[in-house]
Formats: C-alpha cells, sequence, structure tokens
C-alpha cells in the first residue's frame, strides 16, 4: 500500500499573481510525484483551497488536476480545512465531491448525543479513512469533545485518521500564542496520523498514536515561512515507509541585514553586494532588515536599485521585510510624542466638537476640558476631610461650569 | 438555655469551668459566655477530674467497692463529683464586632455551647477559598469556613499531618472550591495521581472543569494532555536542589550553557567543544547524570527520547502551563510515573517560568490584574528541608522567602515539618493541621503559629480524620473545622447538573 499525504495546499492564497502561481505549481508537482510513485491514493489533510469558495481560474486548474486523477483511478480523500470550510456549507469542496472529484471524508451520525465518525474505506487497499474538519479558531475542539472514540478506536484493519488541528504537544515554539488541542482528544489506535493547519514539518510517536504526521505546506505562505521553510514538500507512505518528498518551485534567496550604525546608503550597496554575489536567476529573493539605522530615513535606503539589480538579472521576484528596522529619527519622534501631556492634547484635538454646548467655540470647548481634567485630578490634601474634598471639588467645578 | 457549665476559677489563659452533670464537655469544644454587651468564645483545651471529697477519702471508696464489692453510692453524687474543664478566651463578640479579649469573663457566669447565630460574624470573603464546616469539638456546626484565598495562597499554606489523616482529601476540597473561581492558579504536582480522578471521582466531575488542566505522561483521558518537555527549555540553574552538582560540574554545566545556550544539554551528550578546558571525568559523569535523570539514550550519536524529556516535542509546555495559571486556572502534572528528583525537576522548571513571569508583571505594574499563583507541593522537605538548603536555595525556597511580593505562594504538605527551617515556617503565614502523633512535629507547628497554641498540642494529638485546626493571619482565632468527605462533597454538589445544551455538528455530513 502506498499513498501519499498532502496539506496546506492553500491554492490562491498569495496575492501577488506571481507568487499565487506558485501554490498551484506546487500542487501540480506533488500530484505528479505521486503518480510517478504510483500511490494508490492521496490524502488531503485540509485547506486545498485558501478559501471556500476560490477563484474560477484557480478552481479550473485544480479540476483538471483532480480529474486526471480520477481517470488514472487514483482516489484523492480530503477534510476540509479553517480557509476551505464554510459554516453554510457553501463550499467548493462539496462541488468537487458531487463531480465525482475526490472523497470529503468528514461523515458520520448522532449517536446517544455522540458524534460517531465514519469510515471511508478505499476500494483498492481496503484502508479505512476517518477524519475531523478543521474550523477558524479552534471551534472544532467541541466536536472533539463529542466524539464517540470507542466505536474509531475498536475497528479492525489499517486505519488513518485525517486531522486539520495544531496539537498542542508539537506546537513549535514560534506559534505559542497559536490555538491548540491536546492529542488526547484524537482517537487512539490509528496506523497513520494525517495531520494539517500548522506549517511545520513533523513526523513523531507519541504514546498511543504512532506516526503522527505534519507535511506541512506544500508552498511557503508567508514571508517567514518562505524565509524558515524555504520550500514545500508532502509524505509518501509506502508499505510502512514514510518518505518525505520536497517540493521546491522557485530557488529561495534570504538576506538578513543588520542596519545598526549602517546609513541607508550603506544598507544599499551591502544588499548589492550580497545579491552580486549569487545566482539569482529565477529566484525569490527575500531582504529583511532589522536593527536602527545611524542617521537617515527608512525611506532613503535606494530599493528601487535593488529592484531594477534583480530584474536586469532576472529574479522572479523580490520581497522586503523592514518591519523591525528602525530610525533614529523616527526614534526621536516617538519619545517627543509620547510625553502625557502631548498625548492629552492631541487625544482632545481629536474629540472635539463632539460636545454640543451653545457659545462654546473648539477654543472654549477645548480649554474647558483641560480645565475639568485639571479640576477632576485634585488630591485630597493633608488633614482635609473625605467630606470636606467632596465639597471643594463641587464648588470648583460649578465656578468652572458657572452654574 | 443549653448551660453546660459555670465558671469557677483560674486566669486568663485558663479559666476553669465546672461542668453541669448530665452535660458533656469535649476537648476543642466552644463555649460562649454571654452577658448583657458582649459574648466571649471560649474553647475547652483540657480536661479534668473534680471531686467534693479528698483524694483519701476516694481512694478508701474505690478500695471497698473494689475489695468488697459493697453497693456503695455517693450523697448527692452530682454535686460531690463533676468534671472540669480548662477553657481559653478566643475573641470578643460584640454588635457583631469582633476583638481579641482582654479581659476575663464574669465570674461565676454560666457558659453554654455554641450556636450557628454566635458566629455570624464568620462570613464569605471576597475570593472564598472552602475549607470545611466549623467544628466544635467532635460536633459539626452548619457554618461554612472560608479563607480569604487570594490573601492566603499568596502566603503560603502549610498542611502538616501524619499519613492518613486526610491530606488528599483536604487538598481536593481545596481545590474544588478554587476551580468555582479565577482569583488563583494553582500548580499540583501530584505524585500519587489522586486529584485529577481518571477512575474515581475527582475534580475531572467539577462542572467548571475548563478551568482544569491536566497533564500526564501516558495515555491521558480524552481532552487532557501529554507531559513532554523539550529539552531546550532546561536550564543549569533548574537542576538547584534537584542534583547535587560538585563546583568543577557546576562550571562546566554554565560554560557548557554560555556557549551552546538553548542546545546545551545536546552539546553535552554529544560532548561538544566549549573551548574550555574541563577534566574527562567531570564531563563524563555530568553527561551520564543527564542521560539518566532526563531518560534520554545516546545511541550512534543521535540523541533519543524514552520519557516525558524530548528533544523535539513539548516547546511550549511550560508556556502553556504558565498561560493556564495566569488564567486563574488549576494545572496538575501527574508525576506519578516519576523519580521524585524528575518532579522536582519539573517543579522547579514551572515554577521558574511563572516566578520570572510574575516579576516581570510586577517591574511593569501589570502584577494586581492577575491571579495568585500556589504551587501545592507534597513532601514539602525534599525541597524545603534545612539539609537541602544547607546545600543552596532552590527557586522553591526563593518562593517561600519572597514569593508573596510576586503573588506566588506555595501550599507545601508534610508528614515532618520539623525538618523545615523555623524561619520558613514563620513564613506559612496560614496552618492547616491535620492529626500529627509525634510531639516534635507538633512542637514545629505550635512554635510557628500565627495565634497562641501553646496549650493545644493535646487538641493536635486527638484530631480525628477529617478533623482540622486552621491557624493563620487572616483569622481571628485558631479555628477549628471538619473537612467533608470528598466524595460526599462532590455528589452533593453534583445534585441538579445544568440541562446541557445540544451541540450542532456543523460542516459534517451526517446521516
Amino acid at each position: 500500500m502506498k499513498f501519499s499525504h498532502i496539506a496546506d495546499c492553500h491554492i490562491g492564497a498569495w496575492r501577488d499573481p506571481k507568487l499565487k502561481v506558485l501554490n498551484s505549481q506546487a500542487f501540480f508537482r506533488a500530484v505528479d510525484i505521486s503518480l510517478q510513485e504510483k500511490v494508490d491514493f492521496i490524502l488531503i489533510s485540509g485547506d486545498l483551497f485558501n478559501s471556500a469558495l476560490p477563484g474560477i481560474d484557480k478552481l479550473k486548474e485544480v479540476v483538471k488536476k483532480l480529474k486526471m486523477l480520477s481517470e488514472k483511478k487514483i482516489p484523492v480523500y480530503l477534510i476540509p480545512g479553517s480557509h476551505d470550510f464554510s459554516p453554510s456549507g457553501k463550499t467548493m469542496l462539496d462541488v468537487l465531491e458531487e463531480a465525482g472529484l475526490c472523497i470529503n471524508v468528514v461523515k458520520g451520525d448522532v449517536f446517544n448525543k455522540k458524534l460517531r465518525l465514519k469510515f471511508t474505506v478505499d476500494k483498492k487497499t481496503g484502508v479505512k479513512i476517518t477524519g475531523m474538519l478543521g474550523k477558524r479558531g479552534m471551534l472544532e475542539k467541541a466536536y472533539y469533545e463529542e466524539l464517540d472514540r470507542e466505536n474509531l478506536e475498536n475497528e479492525h484493519g489499517f486505519k488513518i485518521f485525517m486531522f486539520h488541528t495544531a496539537l498542542t504537544e508539537l506546537k513549535p515554539a514560534y506559534l505559542e500564542k497559536m490555538d491548540s488541542a491536546p492529542i488526547s482528544l484524537l482517537p487512539k489506535n490509528f496506523d497513520y496520523y494525517a495531520g494539517g493547519h500548522v506549517h511545520i514539518v513533523e513526523k513523531k510517536d507519541l504514546p498511543g498514536y504512532k506516526n503522527v504526521i505534519y507535511p506541512g505546506p506544500l508552498f511557503p505562505n508567508t514571508y517567514y515561512e518562505l524565509e524558515e521553510l524555504k520550500k514545500g514538500g508532502f509524505y509518501i507512505y509506502d508499505n510502512g515507509e514514510i518518505i518525505r518528498k520536497d517540493i521546491v518551485v522557485k530557488k529561495i534567496i534570504t538576506l538578513k541585514i543588520n542596519a545598526n550604525t549602517k546609513l541607508p546608503e550603506d544598507i544599499t550597496k551591502e544588499i548589492l553586494k550580497e545579491l552580486e554575489n549569487q545566482k539569482i536567476q529565477d529566484s525569490i529573493i527575500l531582504i529583511r532588515l532589522y536593527g536602527i539605522l545611524e542617521s537617515g530615513k527608512l525611506s532613503e535606503i535606494n530599493f528601487k536599485r535593488v529592484y531594477d539589480y534583480c530584474n536586469e538579472k532576472k529574479a522572479y521576484f523580490v520581497m522586503r521585510n523592514t518591519s523591525r528596522l528602525n530610525s533614529k529619527e523616527f526614534e526621536e519622534i516617538k519619545i517627543k510624542i509620547s510625553s502625557s501631556e502631548n498625548i492629552e492634547n492631541s487625544l482632545i484635538d481629536e474629540h472635539l466638537g463632539q460636545i454640543q454646548v451653545k457659545s462654546w467655540d473648539k477654543d472654549k470647548e477645548k480649554s474647558m476640558i483641560k480645565n475639568l481634567i485639571t479640576v477632576l485630578s485634585s488630591n485630597k490634601k493633608d488633614g482635609e476631610k473625605v467630606y470636606e474634598f467632596e465639597a471643594r471639588i463641587k464648588e470648583e467645578l460649578k465656578e468652572l461650569l458657572e452654574i | 438555655m443549653g448551660e453546660k457549665g459555670i465558671i469557677i476559677s483560674g486566669k486568663f489563659s485558663e479559666i476553669l469551668v465546672r461542668q453541669k452533670h448530665d452535660k458533656e464537655i469535649e476537648l476543642g469544644e466552644l463555649l460562649i459566655c454571654e452577658d448583657k454587651n458582649s459574648k466571649i468564645l471560649l474553647q475547652v483545651y483540657d480536661l479534668l477530674y473534680g471531686s467534693q471529697l479528698s483524694s483519701l477519702n476516694l481512694e478508701l471508696v474505690s478500695g471497698m467497692k473494689l475489695e468488697e464489692d459493697s453497693e456503695l453510692e455517693f450523697l448527692d453524687e452530682k454535686i460531690r463529683n463533676y468534671n472540669l474543664a480548662l477553657l481559653k478566651s478566643l475573641i470578643t463578640i460584640t454588635n457583631k464586632k469582633v476583638i481579641s479579649s482582654k479581659s476575663l469573663p464574669k465570674f461565676f457566669s454560666s457558659i453554654r455551647e455554641v450556636k450557628k447565630d454566635d458566629l455570624s460574624f464568620i462570613t464569605k470573603p471576597k475570593n472564598p477559598l472552602y475549607l470545611g464546616k466549623l467544628r466544635s469539638g467532635s460536633k459539626v456546626l452548619d457554618v461554612d469556613v472560608f479563607l480569604p484565598g487570594k490573601k492566603v495562597l499568596s502566603h503560603h499554606i502549610l498542611i502538616p499531618a501524619t499519613t492518613g489523616r486526610g491530606k488528599s482529601n483536604l487538598a481536593n476540597v481545596m481545590l474544588w472550591s478554587l476551580l468555582d473561581e479565577n482569583y488563583a492558579g494553582i500548580l499540583v504536582l501530584d505524585p500519587h495521581d489522586e486529584y485529577f480522578g481518571r477512575n474515581k471521582i475527582g475534580l475531572k466531575d467539577h462542572p467548571n472543569k475548563d478551568n482544569l488542566v491536566y497533564y500526564t505522561p501516558e495515555s491521558p483521558p480524552p481532552g487532557q494532555r501529554t507531559l513532554k518537555i523539550n529539552t531546550k527549555k532546561i536550564k543549569p540553574g533548574h537542576f538547584n536542589g534537584v542534583i547535587n552538582w560538585s563546583d568543577a560540574q557546576r562550571e562546566a554545566l554554565t560554560a557548557y550553557y554560555r556557549r551552546f545556550k538553548k542546545n546545551w544539554i545536546e552539546a553535552v551528550i554529544m560532548e561538544q567543544d566549549t573551548g574550555m578546558q574541563f577534566h574527562e571525568g567531570t564531563l563524563g559523569v555530568i553527561k551520564r547524570r543527564l542521560i539518566s535523570l532526563l531518560n534520554l539514550e545516546f545511541y550512534d550519536n543521535k540523541i533519543t527520547a524514552k520519557g516525558v524529556f524530548d528533544t523535539q516535542a513539548g516547546e511550549n509546555t511550560i508556556k502553556d502551563i504558565c498561560a493556564d495559571l495566569e488564567k486563574g486556572k488549576v494545572v496538575i502534572i501527574d508525576t506519578s510515573s516519576f523519580s521524585g528528583n524528575v518532579e522536582i525537576l519539573i517543579g522547579s522548571l514551572i515554577t521558574t517560568e511563572i516566578f520570572n513571569r510574575y516579576k516581570f508583571f510586577k517591574s511593569q505594574g501589570l502584577l494586581k490584574n492577575k491571579p495568585v499563583i500556589s504551587v501545592l507541593l507534597e513532601e514539602a522537605p525534599r525541597v524545603l528541608g534545612k539539609e537541602v538548603l544547607e546545600k543552596g536555595p532552590n527557586i522553591f525556597s526563593t518562593i517561600a522567602r519572597e514569593g508573596r511580593k510576586f503573588q506566588i505562594g506555595l501550599c507545601a504538605i508534610t508528614q515532618l515539618p520539623s525538618l523545615i527551617p523555623r524561619q520558613i515556617l514563620a513564613n506559612m503565614n496560614t496552618k492547616i493541621i491535620l492529626g500529627i502523633e509525634m510531639q516534635p512535629e507538633r512542637q514545629a507547628i505550635i512554635d510557628s503559629a500565627s495565634q497562641d497554641m501553646s496549650s493545644d498540642s493535646r487538641a493536635i494529638a486527638a484530631l480525628d480524620k477529617g478533623e482540622s485546626i486552621i491557624t493563620s493571619n487572616f483569622t481571628r482565632f485558631a479555628i477549628p473545622i471538619k473537612i467533608p468527605l470528598f466524595d460526599e462533597f462532590v455528589v452533593e454538589r453534583l445534585a441538579k447538573p445544568d440541562a446541557e445544551a445540544e451541540l450542532e455538528f456543523e460542516g459534517i455530513s451526517l446521516g
């Protein structure tokens, strides 16, 4: 028995058309490799598409590939993920299933208030497949809590459980804030746990759960993923052996430049120098700048020159990330603005005109607000009794408001 | 009206009462001496016989009864022979105000048993921590006893008791009460896996079970978590109180940590070069002890994790636990399958992290909005014992000394409080005393109690299972209580389950 385990294709995810096409290319590549490897079936553990209703062009491409698999009698078993699930039921996955291009294995019934999942049996191999969909905000956790595990765990034969959920035990440090569920929510005694959702490459046995696999995305979906993963991939299960298949649709070159003690022109030169040392043709170039510029502004870094150079050398795509780059000038302004009086003034200016009082113009309103703040922030004096303090404040307010 | 006796003599700390013939006074019983303006709450701490006959006469009469089988009876026996009770004054109640007693009750005034109305000053505080019902001798009064949980937990609790006196039952009742609230995050190191209730009634049955998190190394029940801790999260300091390193070994550990940071354990095992010279034997011992303690396997130049410490999984476990504690949850760590050292190491890892976070919150002025944290630790002398602390401080002793500044406290359970240094015992501002038979252990508690308990040694020794005395900086007197039996307590509270809303399985093809 041989099958492919793919997850998180996110077809249609990138906004830029040049990157958007790479999600699709990665999927085609994975299907082609699976065909070459003569797998019996393909698993897609959620997020085939980046949305429940993908664009027609992307849909057309995917349908074409799924149809090819269908003609070659290679079934595709999938589960909806947090991106391509729709609570209203309007998801393109249903259309694809109706057309016989894939099988959504998340099927079951409710028995004694418990969710009893059913197995989908692969005709050729007899493998029994079931799984749980992924929902945004980990809402599928409630389904797991109501799951009838016994019937799943007692089923005989080679069993695969597909899931689209972050598992607490396997979540990497940089995803600490991501919602997750403990692995104990999953039924035990399966032979393969086909995971998705977390964009990490992980293959692990945990007590009671063997072959818990996250293949990661087929193509990285964020700047960070491009930088860290550099490629996508999936797994092939071949009679007990689990083999990683990397998918490199474009070479990725990452530059990380520390801007501390440097001027904008130094940075420009350094980027160009780094690029000159590499073969950048048909590559995705990632430029991350961090630190604090010695002087000058971020806008003075000549990115146009960098982009022109990359175009000239026929780089495929250039991305820059300056989220952790600051200039000293920017820092100084920030400090000036952060004095409490300035913040107060800017907030008052922002909200002026909301109090409708006849005979008050904006200047009068502003001065009244500032005077009110002064009176109301007054502290009780030493030796002053509480009732005396209250009376004094009331008197001052009456005087100020002329009432 | 319920008169039990009359005050006949004594002094402030030793009020002598003659017991009414047909009434019974028990050790530990609470009694009231009332006048027009106030009531004085008294407690019995000793009982003795009294008689109008001289001891010579008594000996003679008893001899005649024994040896001659005579049917002698005392004339006016009720008058001539009686019981005496020694009482101490606890508090004075005036117009529902409670003050420490400073004067004697009136001579020859009568005393009666305490009633619920007398105790209306015992109210439910803000952030309540339920412990049981007020007890008068062996009688249980229908008065719930709560402590101000936030204060009590951050100022440390000590639960001293001999085996079988109901320590776990008490902890279960306390934790159940805390699951109703979110003012405190409790880390429970559970060496007997007895609090969650895998196969019996336990905290898992609490209606607010979302407030409960359970980590176990093997087969977690559905929804609970497998305990996996990544070796990258361990720092040399976490071994304080766990392993006794020699100076040379400690230096080597520090050197590895400085050079390889979070990968230092891997580097030690792989024998990577730190650039410093260490004796081969020193490194060998460190390597061997780390492999053994962390249950790792090193074969064919590869490190494989066999237990709870893992080189791949568990990167967020410590942070997740701290985050749950900061949400005011009860986090139970099942340490039943670990050696004591591993349990302490795990406790040390989590406690160090939460302590550092709370220190940071304090520096940022954010601490007031955070729940208090309490670490429930069994066999506390393992980390707080005199012998252990002579070898250097550890995170638990640090918390015992300065934790309350950062809203972190210990809830230390022990059979042997005398092994804990007096300074630390005195810092534990609440002691929930269960029965202790050994006199030195009782004395250690009495010497460090928040109230004067110098006359209570006998009462402590006489505590039955489930009976307890609470002495605390946050109570006006040492309160005798009866802790409910956990199983019955749970059944009572679960008598009326809420109707559950039926879940809809949206997105799943049913049928």
